[in-house]
């Protein structure tokens, strides 16, 4: 029905646009006038844009900078810009013919064009913090996807690493967290920036299905008073992605290809055969409950593996080399009414674990037509399949687990299917098994991403513009596990699993934009009104088998299989309502004043508080043009900006308001009934609010060889959105409500300096960035002062680690202390915090916080006679990480049976009688590790090289009569190296960054606490991968 | 001017279309959620009965719940397998400052939720339904089963909060109700249902002509009886007794006796089939939680494990498949292959055989229910397996033997299989945390996987009971004929045996006789370990008689030495008392 609404109300659209126009063409006489624009040095400047002074036409240079444009009359102005260069206007007559135009460097960037939502401005109009990256910059790190390549590269922009399996997405975070959200999906969508991709909200799609080269620029608004015209999503930020278009002039073909070779950085270092079997004997030892016996003796396989030295490395049957390509080909251009852009590109990163890949297929279409002076109409559309295998395959645990005296092939060279046979292990599957090609794990992804516009100038000054967002996505998952596998223990054919998932979502935007834009001597004026609607859908249903005749039929057929099962089905509907009034003024291009006020309506609130307005104002003066200044040469810019703004934010699902039933079917003997709980009951929610205050500065001193921004702000958030936890005497587990109070600060620097630049050519240019980001909770609710279950506390940051404090090991000597609270030498000690005699729950204290104290980044930049080299470092300094696989874990990144010496495990140091260490305790086959959650906190600092890239551009003079107009050939090495880090440099660790959430430590008797389930943990999952890339960029 | 008048009927019609259906856009129509308006149409009435049906899967069946019921007792150890955080609901090691460890296995967030939806069908459902026999009939189902679980509750927890309204609006402040008042509302609830209810399962409503939806073995009249019976036992032990209570429970026991016909009600001949797969709907069984192997009713699914799903096929299995040829020695062939008849092995609740094979078993002639109980032989089903005295024959030679007694030197050098004895009989190879006879009731020989779980309905009230509870409640009125008398009909019952000749049978009826001079608490305890080891009773057995403390330190090595006097009621919820947040706080149980 409302796709049925949709195409409708498109077709009136554009049959009105197009009658109303088509009798406006006119028609004039003209003249053609040719030339060609170069650099200071003489050399050709490609893409150039040449536009007519009346406004009646533009074009730009092809690849040699020439360039012809009609003149409609006799007389006219050109005007030539190209980013980075100053702005020449010149006189033209009929008769000019070949000119040559030779543009200077502009070192003061000013006048580049930043989108700033609802439209662009100049840099030194814009009044509220935004941060720029070009697409030359994110170039410089290949990856799959563009917010990867965001790490560390802009100040305030937060992205963390939370899976390590190609085609991985990341959390961002823009200035940190404002919102209370308990679980990983609920803190994700309350707290991460609303994506706007050629001004259309990016509603329902992955990040993957977007190709980092098809973005020409991205740009990060993080303060309200320029997020607030995005409203009620824009509370954590905005990240505007404007993606290339073509330009007038002739076609200018485009090729990039890389190809590169990874490999996984190390292996999980594990106990040898040797230390395996020592290990066992001390956990025998060890054994609390039953001391001297262990139910995980060695079995006689291995008995024999101890004999003759077998020493397997397991991890080495489940790892290959993995490659990512990366092709690309586009072609643009256009005429002075017509500009198109189109690329298709194909992206591909082989993982380096068997069975897991990433693969992605984008088509681009930009159209840009003015119908006449007065109409334009666009297009972009985007299209992409993205394909990925193996995104919930986590083999390292039941890899690393197996013992290492045991071999992988048996004698006769035939595979060893049950090395564990015998043990309490016995089901365990050789990991040789991985290869299996009918294992699957397949999420096939389709989307289709459209944004129309039709635009008229009413008068000189006021235009109408339309939007219309069209998105339609499908992902379709299928599964397939087959028997006596790594995946799937079982034997018998009928328990192989299939499943088969489908999800549909789509999303409308229609949007009414009026601006007006008018200068009266030194006041200039640009007021913008807003009127839109959206409707975002998502569907979805998923079939699960049992059993079937053959590996090959996969998740085909399920009627082939045993039995089929339905999971739940999914529906939801979201609509969106909004006003926006804004308004910029500038008086003298000195004083620059923004307000905007903006209301939405949202359906996922009560009804009743679906509305809410609320302002946002911002002052930007730019210091250089005063007087007083304009003498001072060292100082090329300096621009003050102060703002204050409030968004809201109302990221709740779809029906909380409503109260739910859970399914929960049963039988009476043989039948058969769906049955209902009442697991939650009507919640009365309205819009969460967040104040926020910005002071910002941007300089430029020497000619901006050293320019930046410095900005400081501060941010309260009220009526927040969170789900609590209800007593279960309430009989509903949990509840949403607007409850409680955060607050924020932070500092950010971005600095950009021209260190070295000689006559000769060579340059040496830095990039650097750091910020600084404190936040803490000020209020739960209720009068609540602490919520250990969620990790919140009044006063502390957001996601603080609560536990026991690990002192060290309870040493022989201390035998008679440790009794007196209940444990044995070799056990862990814990801090007693209120000195009573006894450890329980209230000598658990705040250990630290995931959130780092400062993020940095730097990139450097050489450049010598086509020669460049770039390195791109990045730092996360002062959080903690939880290491489930250094505890007693029940998850998929961790021990179930950590230290038992039931299977093998990461090597740590543990304690023995003669080995009185304070790292680890002392195995213990009961599997009794009081406190065992303490060993997983560590340091999760880190100073990691990024990528290290060197190109070569071919001199164009070589190039001469070639067809092609420049060339670049690079190689980058991704992920080199890490600098510095506390948890790799102590061994228990390979990589610092995040690889999965949570890591539930259910823990041994119950002494643990749990990582909340929203944390970022370093657990057991893919290890990180280094990439050797060859690239090669040509334009014909 | 031509010009503006196009584009301003352009840009109207723009602003209209984007503004159709502007105040639908707001609405919320839910297509795959159900709300809870749906509570007050008979559909979402019954579906909410059926929904606390199926939320007792939960517990009964489950690892956690097992363990809350028979762990830390007189007849239980941790088997080999027990997970590091349920060994100490065995030892009570480092139990009482851990009052977190409960949250998962605790009764007491499934009872509330339940409860809660219970409240709902009995304050929406009345005006569901225009029949009044019907409405009598589905609500009664709501108060059985609103009683059954704060009769739970109050056993496990001791005083705690009483909510007989539906709660609509979420809340932060709860607090706990004296131990009377839940006991009286629990009677109320099932004196009522006990009227109301169906006579039998599934019976045809007269009114309508329309077949109650609750067959199988769902709540009945009978059901209510015998649980009322239990509730005046259980409160007449309790601080909050009536004098009344037990002659209450007396009387209440013997009126479902005497009307055993009515309500299709009977003692099986032989004890096996009591909890034989295959007779769960029997005439012995009073009430079950369903399970069948239906994927979308029975709470099927191959290789389930955890969960809702009823393992308790699983958790008294011992390790089996590991036994070697040369046992005690290593090497050697595993003797057993983990197959369907033998089960998988979870190994994590075994018999404690200083009692249970030396006290209450200690008669394993006469009476016929130790081996009816363990699985004590394995028949070999490994092909090429020898041991150090002979190659073991598939389907013929016993694996391994684990007897309840020490079969003496001659026989072990003789037998192929690997023997394993009591360790109080101090031979070689005694049991281990791993090897120990295997707890058969929950056998389901049926499934169609080695590691599925069980597709049996799990019994939770069995007709035998009746004749104990008649049985204790005479005891502690001091009619000690009465007592013996019912236990002797448990005990007649006992003694048969399907392969003895009548005349043995009859011997052994006469030696099993007890007389009412022989009825002590501890007689009436031993008793019932022996008609009810493995039915998920015994904790609450040992509370309801004071007995938990002086029992286990009497006869759990492991448990015994570390049990506190506390420790006959369970911890509230952590969960509970931190999430009170309004009002005065949730006070804990004492010396947690």
């Amino acid at each position: 029905m409302e796709i049925l609404k949709l195409i409708k109300c498109c077709k009136t659209m554009l049959l009105l646009l197009g009658i109303s126009l088509l009798s406006l063409s006119a028609f004039a006489q003209s003249s053609e006038v040719s030339g060609r624009v170069v650099d200071e040095k003489g050399e050709p400047i490609p893409g150039a844009t040449i536009k007519l002074k009346s406004h009646q036409g533009a074009t730009s240079t092809d690849t040699k900078g020439k360039f012809s444009i009609n003149l409609p009359s006799p007389k006219d102005t050109i005007i030539v810009s190209f980013v980075g260069y100053n702005t020449q206007e010149i006189h033209l007559t009929a008769k000019s013919a070949n000119i040559r135009i030779s543009l200077t460097v502009n070192n003061n960037n000013l006048n580049e064009v930043v989108v700033v939502g609802y439209g662009t401005q100049r840099k030194r109009d814009v009044t509220g913090a935004i941060s720029t990256i070009s697409e030359d910059a994110l170039a410089v790190v290949p990856s799959d996807n563009v917010v990867d390549q965001l790490k560390g590269r802009l100040a305030g922009v937060d992205i963390v690493s939370n899976s390590s399996q190609p085609g991985a997405s990341d959390q961002i975070r823009i200035r940190g967290d404002r919102s209370l959200g308990a679980s990983q999906a609920q803190n994700d969508a309350q707290n991460q920036p609303l994506i706007i991709l050629d001004g259309v909200p990016f509603i329902g799609g992955s990040i993957n299905d977007l190709n980092p080269d098809d973005i020409s620029s991205l740009d990060v608004l993080k303060d309200a008073s320029a997020t607030a015209i995005y409203g009620s999503r824009a509370s954590g930020g905005v990240i505007l992605i404007t993606t290339k278009r073509g330009k007038a002039g002739k076609p200018i073909t485009t090729y990039n290809a890389y190809y590169g070779i990874s490999h996984i950085t190390s292996q999980y270092p594990l106990f040898n055969g040797a230390e395996y079997a020592a290990f066992k004997a001390e956990a025998t030892a060890g054994n609390t409950v039953n001391p001297g016996t262990t139910a995980y003796g060695l079995t006689t396989a291995e008995q024999a593996g101890l004999a003759d030295g077998t020493n397997t490395n397991w991890q080495n049957l489940i790892f290959r080399p993995g490659y990512t390509t990366d092709q690309l080909l586009s072609v643009s251009g256009g005429t002075d009414d017509t500009q198109y852009g189109i690329s298709a590109g194909y992206h591909k990163d082989q993982g380096t674990v068997y069975g897991q890949d990433f693969e992605r297929y984008t088509l681009r279409t930009t159209i840009d037509h003015r119908i006449n002076s007065r109409i334009r109409v666009g297009l972009n559309s985007l299209e992409n399949v993205t394909i990925t295998n193996g995104e919930d395959l986590y083999p390292l645990y039941n890899t690393v687990s197996l013992s290492p005296l045991t071999s992988p092939y048996n004698t006769d060279g035939s595979v060893n299917l049950l090395p564990l046979a015998g043990s309490i292990d016995a089901s365990k599957v050789n990991p040789a098994t991985i290869t299996n090609p009918n294992i699957q794990d397949l999420s096939r992804r389709l989307n289709t991403f459209n944004s129309l516009y039709g635009e008229v100038n009413i008068l000189d000054g006021l235009k109408y513009r339309a939007n219309v967002g069209l998105t339609y996505g499908q992902t379709q998952g299928n599964t397939y596990t087959p028997v006596s596998n790594l995946y799937n223990t079982a034997t018998a054919t009928s328990q192989t699993t299939e499943s088969v998932g489908n999800t549909q979502d789509y999303s409308y935007l229609l949007e009414n934009l009026l601006t007006y834009d008018k200068t009266y001597g030194k006041n200039h004026l640009t007021l913008t009104g807003l009127y839109s609607v959206e409707k975002d859908h998502s569907d979805g249903s998923t079939f699960n088998g049992v059993g079937l005749p053959a590996d090959y039929i996969q998740s085909y057929n399920l009627n082939l299989a045993n039995s089929i099962s339905a999971a739940n089905g999914t529906y939801s509907e979201k609509g969106l309502i909004s006003y926006m009034a804004r308004a910029n003024y500038s008086f003298d291009d000195k004083y620059l004043l923004t307000a905007t006020v903006r209301r939405d309506g949202s359906s996922v609130l009560t009804s009743g508080n679906q509305f809410l307005t609320y302002p946002a104002f911002a002052f930007g003066w730019n210091a250089d043009r005063e007087d007083f200044l304009k003498d001072v040469s060292w100082v090329s810019n300096l621009k003050v900006r102060a703002g204050y703004g409030v968004t809201s934010n109302q990221s709740v699902a779809p029906y909380s308001t409503l109260g739910n039933l859970t399914i929960n079917a049963y039988n009476f003997g043989t039948n058969g009934y769906n049955g209902y709980l009442v697991t939650s009951v009507p919640a009365n929610l309205k819009f969460e609010t967040t104040d926020n205050y910005n002071l910002g500065i941007d300089f430029g001193f020497l000619h901006n060889r050293l320019s930046g921004s410095i900005d400081v702000y501060d941010q309260r958030t009220n009526n927040i959105l969170q789900t609590i936890s209800l007593p279960p005497s309430d009989g509903a587990g949990s509840t949403l409500i607007n409850a409680g109070k955060t607050k924020g600060k932070g500092l950010e620097i971005s600095l950009s300096s021209i260190n070295v630049k000689t006559a000769s050519g060579f340059t040496w240019n830095t990039d650097f960035n750091i910020s600084f980001y404190r936040d803490a909770i000020v209020a739960l609710h209720n009068g609540l002062q602490s919520d250990p279950g969620n990790g919140w506390f009044v006063g502390q940051p957001f996601d603080v680690i609560y536990d026991y404090k690990k002192i060290g090991i309870w040493q022989t000597a201390q035998a008679a202390e440790a009794a007196k609270y209940g444990e044995k030498p070799g056990e862990i000690e814990v801090e007693d915090v209120n000195h009573d005699g006894v450890i329980n729950a209230s000598d658990r204290q705040v250990l630290g916080s995931y959130q780092p104290k400062f993020e940095s980044g730097l990139t450097n930049r050489f450049s010598y006679m086509g020669i460049d080299a770039t390195f791109v470092a990045f730092a996360r300094i002062g959080q903690m990480v939880a290491v489930p696989y250094l505890g007693s874990d029940s998850g998929s990144s961790g021990y179930p049976f950590f230290n038992t010496g039931r299977v093998n495990q990461y090597k740590v140091d543990y304690w023995t009688p003669t080995n009185p260490t304070n790292e680890f305790p002392r195995p213990d086959a009961s599997g009794t590790f009081p406190y065992a959650s303490t060993l997983q906190y560590r340091d999760g600092s880190f100073i990691k090289m990024r990528s290290i890239s060197l190109g070569y551009t071919i001199p164009s003079t070589s190039l001469k009569n070639s067809g092609i107009s420049s060339i670049r050939i690079y190689t980058t090495c991704s992920n080199p190296f890490i600098i510095w880090s506390p948890l790799t440099r102590s061994g228990l660790g390979i990589d610092p960054e995040g690889n999965g959430y949570g890591g539930t430590l259910t823990g041994a008797s119950g002494y643990s606490t749990n990582a909340i389930g929203r944390a970022i943990t370093v657990g057991l999952n893919d290890p990180p991968t280094r990439t050797f890339e060859l690239g090669v960029s040509a334009k014909f | 001017m031509k010009l503006f008048k196009k584009i301003s009927i352009l840009t109207i019609s723009l602003v209209s279309i984007s503004a159709v259906s502007c105040k639908k856009l707001l609405d919320e129509n839910p297509r795959a959620n159900i709300t809870p308006q749906f509570s007050t149409t008979p559909g979402g009435v019954l579906g909410e009965i059926v929904g606390i049906y199926g939320d007792m899967r939960n517990l009964w069946g489950t690892e956690g719940f097992t363990n809350i019921t028979l762990a830390g007792t007189d007849e239980y150890l941790a088997g080999g397998s027990a997970t590091s955080s349920t060994i100490p609901f065995f030892t009570y090691t480092n139990l009482v400052g851990n009052v977190t460890a409960y949250n998962a296995v605790s009764i007491f967030a499934v009872a509330y939720q339940d409860i809660n939806t219970a409240n709902g069908v009995l304050q929406y459902g009345p005006a569901a339904f225009p029949d009044a026999e019907t409405r009598t009939e589905y609500l009664a189902q709501a108060k059985f089963l609103r009683a059954l679980y704060y009769f739970y509750l109050v056993q496990t927890f001791g005083p705690v909060p009483l909510h007989t309204t539906f709660i609509s609006t979420p809340t932060t402040s709860d607090s706990r109700a004296s131990i009377a008042d839940v006991y009286a509302q629990i009677i109320t609830d099932l004196t009522q249902a006990s009227t109301e209810l169906q006579t039998i399962p599934g019976e045809t409503i007269a009114s309508t002509g329309a077949t109650s939806p609750f067959a199988g073995k769902a709540a009945t009249r009978a059901t209510a009886l015998y649980l009322l019976a239990k509730v005046y036992l259980t409160r007449g032990w309790s601080s909050a007794a009536q004098s009344t209570d037990f002659a209450m429970a007396l009387s209440t026991a013997q009126s479902l006796i005497s009307n055993a016909a009515t309500y299709k009600l009977g003692l099986w001949q032989d004890f096996a089939s009591a909890n034989a797969p295959g007779n769960e709907y029997g005439e012995e069984t009073l009430f079950v939680v369903d399970e069948s192997n239906s994927t979308k009713y029975g709470n099927y699914v191959a290789g389930g494990a955890g969960g809702a799903y009823n393992i308790t096929n699983d958790l008294f299995r011992p390790n089996y498949p590991t036994v070697n040829a040369n046992y005690p020695a290593t090497g050697g062939a595993n003797v057993m292959t983990r197959d369907i008849a033998n089960g998988r092995p979870f190994i994590r609740i075994r018999p404690n055989p200083a009692y249970v094979i030396e006290q209450a078993f200690a008669d394993k002639v006469n009476d016929s229910r130790y081996y009816k109980t363990f699985q004590t032989t394995w028949i070999a089903n490994t092909a090429n397996v020898t041991t150090p005295r002979g190659t073991l024959t598939v389907g013929a030679d016993t694996a391994i033997w684990m007897p309840p007694y020490d079969p003496g030197a001659t026989k072990r050098a003789t037998f192929k299989g690997i023997i394993l004895t009591p360790p109080e009989d101090s031979a070689p190879n005694p049991y281990t945390t791993v090897f120990y006879p295997s707890m058969r009731k929950y056998d389901d020989p049926n499934r169609t996987g080695v590691n599925d779980p069980s597709t049996r309905p799990f019994i939770l009230f069995r007709y035998a009971d009746v004749y104990m509870i008649a049985a204790e409640a005479a005891y502690k009125t001091g009619d000690m004929t009465t007592a013996a008398n019912m236990i002797n009909v448990i005990r007649t019952r006992a003694a048969y045996q399907s392969t003895n000749t009548a005349a043995q049978n009859t011997a052994a009826v006469a030696a099993m006789q007890i007389t009412p001079a022989q009825v002590t608490l501890d007689y009436i305890l031993d008793e019932r370990s022996r008609e009810f080891y493995g039915e998920c009773q015994r904790w609450y057995d040992l509370v309801r008689t004071q007995s938990l403390i002086r029992r286990t330190q009497q006869y759990n090595a492991e448990g015994g030495p570390n049990i506190q006097s506390f420790e006959d009621l369970r911890p509230i919820p952590q969960t509970e008392i931190d999430l009170v947040t309004t009002g005065p706080a949730f006070p804990q149980n004492p010396g947690y």
